[in-house]
């Protein structure tokens, strides 16, 4: 009998701690105004390159040399015409510039914005990507996000990037350290509060068509206590063949 | 364990777990989700203007159309109106919104900071937007707004860098409505305090795209905008 009544308590113990959780949010709150770490190299370029190196495949490898010369050549602006297929955002440059993320996590949604401008959206509602073959799917350089908590770390899986971009110099996204991020392309993010004001984000890329093996590394994100996030001004008839973020870059 | 030991154990369990519930529910009702306005979300009054603001009214319309012809961030108040579903995202210190329109993310930020002061107040389409709850009416003030995005103010007028705006959310008790009144100060531009209701509907799911990709140099677009079609 005093088995019978152990196990009734540890099940409705169970079923209380249950009912808790699906009302009381347990994950760490990764709201708020995040500026990511530079080593102090005072170039973006070297900062964004500064990783481990990734496994690239000789292809790859034979493609940034030439993008290289051609850069070295003076071919810096994107001539590209934005239309109306140009897919919009570009995940890794988003995540890896000076503008600070501004993070708001719902239950269901992760939002991070750069700056006041454009969110990416991390759902973490439970649903499953898209099918992102289907012609339905509209890519972005975003990609479609999904995630959930493990412990303390929320864990973001993104497929469904933009096959290229609208840029002359670089048609397909650049990842850290010369890699793609493109239609094949598999990328994992671990979001981890370190303490109260940092986050820790690493990123795992995979695209067998891009790297030999999958490329790791990690930011450090420092939180702005109370900061405001300016807008981005520019005015996009004043420079019709620049994308947004060619803007930003070459500011 | 005997009888009155897990009988105990398992009433401070639910105990445990009932007053942590109501700690996080009922204090703040949780807005986020998809909202749309339909075809009955509208009660706008016509707004008193100042004589100076009915003068500058119809420049003020050319230049929200070239706003919107440039593909500018159409701001405050156009983006709780846009006519795709608003995502509203809401968690402890910090309220954000998204619409489908070309516009920055709306911050509302309830972590009890105030607005900066005016040397530090950048202004923006959206402007600077501080909440806080009273009971279960989310109040929130927004000032810090600049010239920019589509300026028009249902019922009449238009925002200006001395507007001031204070909004009320109220969420209905199934979850399923939001109600939100807008009361627009500035005494440049109305007479009296002009309010407006918008009631939004929650939608389940939204699809992808989330963002609508404006092209400025778009011609079949520019002449659609400025000379548009007319029946033959």
């Amino acid at each position: 009998m005093r088995t019978l009544y152990s196990l009734i308590a540890a099940g409705l113990l169970a079923g209380a701690v249950a009912h808790a959780q699906q009302h009381v949010s347990i994950a760490p709150d990764l709201s708020g105004m995040w500026i990511l770490q530079d080593p102090g190299s005072g170039s973006w370029s070297e900062f964004y390159d500064n990783v481990p190196k990734p496994q690239l495949k000789p292809e790859i490898i034979t493609d940034n040399e030439a993008i290289a010369a051609r850069e070295r050549a003076g071919n810096v602006v994107n001539r590209a015409q934005r239309t109306a297929t140009c897919p919009v955002g570009n995940l890794p440059m988003m995540m890896g510039s000076s503008p600070p993320l501004n993070i708001v996590s719902s239950r269901d949604e992760v939002l991070i914005g750069a700056e006041s401008n454009r969110a990416r959206f991390i759902y973490t509602d439970g649903r499953p990507h898209p099918d992102v073959k289907d012609p339905a799917y509209v890519p972005s350089g975003f990609g479609h996000s999904i995630g959930r908590w493990e412990g303390d770390t929320l864990v973001v899986d993104t497929i469904g990037f933009a096959p290229r971009v609208c840029d002359s110099r670089r048609p397909v996204m650049l990842t850290p350290g010369g890699g793609r991020a493109k239609d094949t392309t598999h990328l994992v993010e671990r979001y981890r509060l370190v303490n109260a004001d940092e986050l820790s984000v690493t990123f795992t890329w995979e695209d067998a068509t891009v790297l030999l093996a999958p490329h790791t590394y990690s930011y450090t994100y420092k939180k702005l206590a109370e900061g405001t996030p300016i807008e981005n001004n520019d005015e996009p008839n004043a420079q019709p063949q620049q994308t947004y973020i060619t803007d930003q870059v070459e500011k | 364990m005997t009888r009155p030991a897990a009988v105990l154990l398992f009433i401070a369990a639910w105990s445990g777990a009932v007053i942590a519930q109501g700690a996080g529910a009922a204090a703040r009702p949780d807005v986020s989700g998809y909202w749309e306005l339909r075809f009955d979300s509208f009660h706008v009054p016509t707004a008193v203007l100042t004589t100076q603001a009915q003068a500058a009214v119809d420049a003020r319309r050319k230049k929200d159309l070239d706003a919107v012809r440039g593909c500018v961030n159409i701001g405050m108040p156009a983006l709780m109106n846009d006519h795709a579903t608003l995502d509203i995202r809401q968690s402890a210190g910090v309220i954000g919104m998204v619409a489908k329109s070309p516009s920055s993310t709306r911050y509302i930020y309830t972590d009890g900071r105030k607005h900066p002061g005016t040397d530090e107040l950048e202004a923006t389409t959206n402007g600077h937007s501080i909440g806080r709850w009273d009971g279960a009416t989310l109040l929130v003030d927004t000032v810090g707004f600049n010239a920019r995005g589509i300026t028009a103010v249902p019922g009449g007028g238009f925002r200006t860098a001395r507007s001031r705006l204070t909004e009320q959310y109220r969420l209905s008790a199934d979850g399923q409505q939001l109600v939100v009144t807008f009361t627009w100060t500035d005494p440049t531009v109305f007479r009296r305090a002009h309010s407006y209701a918008f009631r939004y509907y929650k939608v389940g799911s939204i699809s992808e795209p989330r963002v609508v990709n404006c092209i400025a140099g778009d011609a079949d677009r520019v002449r659609f905008l400025t000379d548009p079609p007319v029946p033959r």
